[in-house]
Order: C-alpha cells, then sequence, then structure tokens
C-alpha cells in the first residue's frame, strides 16, 4: 500500500465511483444521487460501529454527503480512493459528533479481555478482510493488498489487535480502550502505538515485495 | 512540536485516522493540516492502509428520510435544475464529440437567474482535431474531453478531464484563454491560464478569467509549460465560450 493511490489499479468500480463525484464536484445531482445509492450502506456501517444510535448515526450520514456535495470538486484522484476518501469523511465527522454528544460509546467489537491465549477465539470483522466476496473490499483496496492488511492484523498479538480494533471500529479513545481491557492507560497507550507501528512495517514490505515480485514478471 | 519531523508526523497522522487523537489534540492536528504537506501525506497514508479494514463491516441501509433531507439540504432551489439541465446536454454532446470533425463543443447554462445562487458557467472542451499523430509518439495521447466550471464572479475555474488524459511524462497540459477579436485591431495571441492536471481536477485561479475570452484551449507541452508564453505544441482541445449576452 502506497502513500499516494495510483488509479490505475482501482477496480473499475472505483473508478465508476471516482467519475461520480467529479460529476457531483461540478453540480450534477443525479450523479450525486447515484454515488448516494452506491456508498451510503457502506458509510451507515461505518457510522453506526461508532454511533450505535441508528437515529444519530443518520444524522452524522446526513452531515456527512452534505459535506460530500459541496466538498466533491477538491476529491483528488490522484491522490485517494474514493470510497477511501468518503469513508475517512464519515469517520470523522462520527468521531466529532461522539465528542459533541457524549455519548457512552456503544460495543461491538468481540471483547477479549486481553490475554496470550485469547487468539483462537477471537472472531472479530477483520478475520474476513481478506473474503473476496463482491462488496466495499474491491472498492478500498486492491485484492493483494487485503490480503496484506489480513495477514498483517494477523502478526499482531492479541492485546494489540483488540486494541486497535476497539479504537478504530467503535470509536473508543485510550482511556476507554484502556478501561475496557482493564489495563493501565499507559499500557494500552503503547500497545496501541506498537501495533500501529507494527502494520506499518508489515503492510510496507508487501508493498516492497509486490514491487519486487512485479518486476521479476 | 515540530510537526515537520517524519516520525511525530507519522505518528500523530496514524493516530488520528485510528481515531485515537481526541478533543483540542483532534482539532488542533485539523488545524495543521493545510499548512503541512508532511502530515497531510501521512494522513492518507494511513487512510489508505486502515479504511480497507472497514470493508467487512456490515452495511446498514438508510431510511429514505436521510436522502429526502440531504437533498433538500443541498437544493439551491432553480440554480440546480439549471445544473442539472446542463448536464443532460453534456451527456447528449459527450455522445456527440467522438463523433467525426466537430471543432469545438461548446456549452453554457443560461444563467438566468441572478443573484447569489448563480450556477457556475460550464465550458465543454472537445478534441480539436484528431489527435495529431506526432503528438508525442504512438499512442501517446488518448482522445478525451475536458469540462471547465467557471464561477458566476469569473474569477476562479476548476478543468476536469471527463475520461482521465494520459500523457507522456515529460509533457503537460497548458490552458489558453483566447481573446475575442476586436474589430480593426491586430488580434490578440492566447494568453496562458497555467498548467492543467491531466488526470484531475486543478483550480485556475485569476482575476477576470473570462473576460473579452472567445474560446478555452488546451496545448500540449514540454512538462513545465510552453517555453515562448505562446503555444507551442499541438492544441487538442477547444472549447467556445458563450457570447456575453447569452451567459
Amino acid at each position: 500500500m502506497s502513500s499516494s493511490t495510483a488509479e490505475r489499479d482501482w477496480s473499475e468500480r472505483s473508478r465508476e465511483l471516482g467519475r461520480l463525484l467529479a460529476r457531483a464536484g461540478l453540480g450534477d445531482r443525479a450523479a450525486f444521487a447515484t454515488l448516494y445509492e452506491r456508498t451510503s450502506a457502506h458509510l451507515l456501517g461505518v457510522v453506526m460501529r461508532i454511533h450505535g444510535d441508528r437515529a444519530q448515526a443518520e444524522d452524522v450520514l446526513q452531515e456527512v454527503y452534505v459535506n460530500v456535495w459541496r466538498a466533491a470538486q477538491s476529491f483528488d484522484a490522484a491522490q485517494s480512493q474514493p470510497l477511501t476518501w468518503l469513508t475517512s469523511i464519515a469517520r470523522n465527522r462520527a468521531i466529532d459528533s461522539l465528542r459533541r454528544a457524549q455519548t457512552q460509546p456503544r460495543l461491538h467489537s468481540n471483547i477479549i479481555i486481553a490475554s496470550a491465549d485469547a487468539d483462537d477465539k477471537e472472531t472479530d470483522v477483520y478475520d474476513t478482510v481478506a473474503d473476496d466476496a463482491p462488496g466495499p473490499q474491491a472498492l478500498l483496496t486492491r485484492a493483494a493488498d487485503a490480503r496484506a492488511l489480513h495477514a498483517c492484523m494477523q502478526g499482531l498479538s492479541a492485546a494489540q489487535r483488540q486494541s486497535v480494533a476497539l479504537a478504530f471500529f467503535d470509536g473508543l479513545s485510550h482511556a476507554e480502550v484502556a478501561e475496557v481491557m482493564r489495563q493501565p492507560l499507559g499500557t494500552v497507550k503503547s500497545w496501541v502505538r506498537r501495533a500501529l507501528l507494527a502494520l506499518k512495517v508489515c503492510l510496507d514490505a508487501a508493498v516492497q515485495r509486490d514491487a519486487a515480485a512485479a518486476e521479476k514478471g | 512540536m515540530d510537526y515537520s519531523r517524519p516520525e511525530l508526523a507519522d505518528r500523530l497522522a496514524a493516530e488520528y485516522v485510528a481515531g485515537l487523537l481526541r478533543g483540542p489534540a483532534r482539532r488542533r492536528f485539523e488545524a495543521l493540516l493545510p499548512a503541512h504537506a508532511t502530515l497531510r501525506t501521512a494522513v492518507r497514508a494511513w487512510q489508505d492502509r486502515l479504511m480497507p479494514l472497514t470493508a467487512s463491516v456490515a452495511p446498514q441501509q438508510p431510511s429514505p428520510a436521510v436522502w429526502q433531507q440531504i437533498e433538500q439540504r443541498i437544493d439551491g432551489g432553480t440554480s440546480t435544475t439549471a445544473a442539472a439541465a446542463a448536464w443532460r446536454r453534456l451527456a447528449f454532446w459527450r455522445g456527440f464529440a467522438g463523433v467525426a470533425s466537430v471543432a469545438a463543443v461548446a456549452l453554457a447554462v443560461a444563467l438566468a437567474v441572478p443573484g447569489p445562487a448563480q450556477p457556475p458557467l460550464v465550458v465543454v472542451l472537445g478534441p480539436a482535431t484528431p489527435p495529431p499523430a506526432d503528438a508525442g509518439g504512438g499512442g501517446a495521447v488518448v482522445p478525451a474531453s475536458f469540462v471547465a466550471s467557471v464561477s458566476p464572479d469569473g474569477r476562479a475555474m476548476v478543468t476536469k478531464p471527463i475520461a482521465n488524459v494520459r500523457i507522456e511524462p515529460n509533457r503537460a497540459l497548458e490552458l489558453w484563454a483566447l481573446p475575442r477579436p476586436r474589430p480593426g485591431q491586430t488580434p490578440e495571441g492566447p494568453r496562458s491560464l497555467g498548467l492543467v492536471k491531466p488526470d484531475g481536477a486543478t483550480v485556475v485561479q485569476r482575476g477576470r478569467v473570462l473576460d473579452d475570452v472567445d474560446a478555452l484551449a488546451l496545448s500540449l507541452e514540454p512538462s513545465g509549460g510552453s517555453p515562448t508564453g505562446k503555444p507551442t505544441g499541438p492544441v487538442l482541445y477547444v472549447g467556445k465560450l458563450p457570447a456575453p449576452a447569452e451567459r
């Protein structure tokens, strides 16, 4: 996974989303409606993981698309995949509104209190990351990158993986992750930090392996 | 803190994208983004890394009321209708543009509605001629069209390719404004409006870009733009502006 996403590597459906966004940026309402049809269920799913309450999550979703309509011109196809861009906007909105609402986060991640033997019991969402079924996967990443991400997540310790999942999927803060996992704040902070660093190293290595393999032909 | 330090930038970006920067720290980070390219690059890289995790989140179908509310909020009234009508015409012209030697295809949104809700002026740049064989070697240029959308006050313009144009790495596309000829005077040459991206949106900001302008054109130039200040390469796309009375 590289920092800039080469558009030629996108799936055809992803390029289609890019075209819809470009047209929405020029004021094309029909293209925007199609974009909404194709992406709103994914974004609402993401927002609802952070924001358990459907009514609140739908309010957030509304804000997200009003923003997307206004900001569509700033979408840069040379920099981001469309669904990555949209999902990032949705997550930011959801996290911002969490702060405003001061709501109690609702947990959806499979809660496992960190212990060395917790590995086999985990059935959390990232286990399905490498699934080949048609869905957002093809819009977010290339198949090879999805496999790499899955492998790299599996390479983390159970505690690291869970702390990242609680933060990323459920929108928990460091302090909330510490509370859920019943660990000192400092411990959790260092788990998360090391987990993110390990993911980066692992994913960057996978990209380099891919590139080397592609060169060999 | 020195946010241009790569390790710090990367750690903060990772925590931001993972959702772990909260409250004032989050707002401070967001305020820094526009000024720090290192941070923006790091954030995009982390979005690329982490967003694929959301692929496994179960989708949730929003209730129909959500879309209705969105529509109400983005509805600028008549301007939206004009823009929608323009796009229907654009779709027609796009089908048409590929056919034969249509020299230029121009299109304007009728600005019948005054006031702040004025829609942008949309100009379609179609292929000037069949792509010249020497435009950078065999198959270096794929025919496509550009859309230029000019703000109602004429101060800014956004250009976008309808389909991405592939050009050789040592070439660039330069945008030109062709001044309207005045009777009895030597016609002015084209004015450069700068380079535009072949594969994405470019914002062109020049005071009154369209004053006395007859047409827009894109030419193929060496990377960095025309060395002479006048088009040196083939003109690939041209779009005529409507006369001011029709705008």
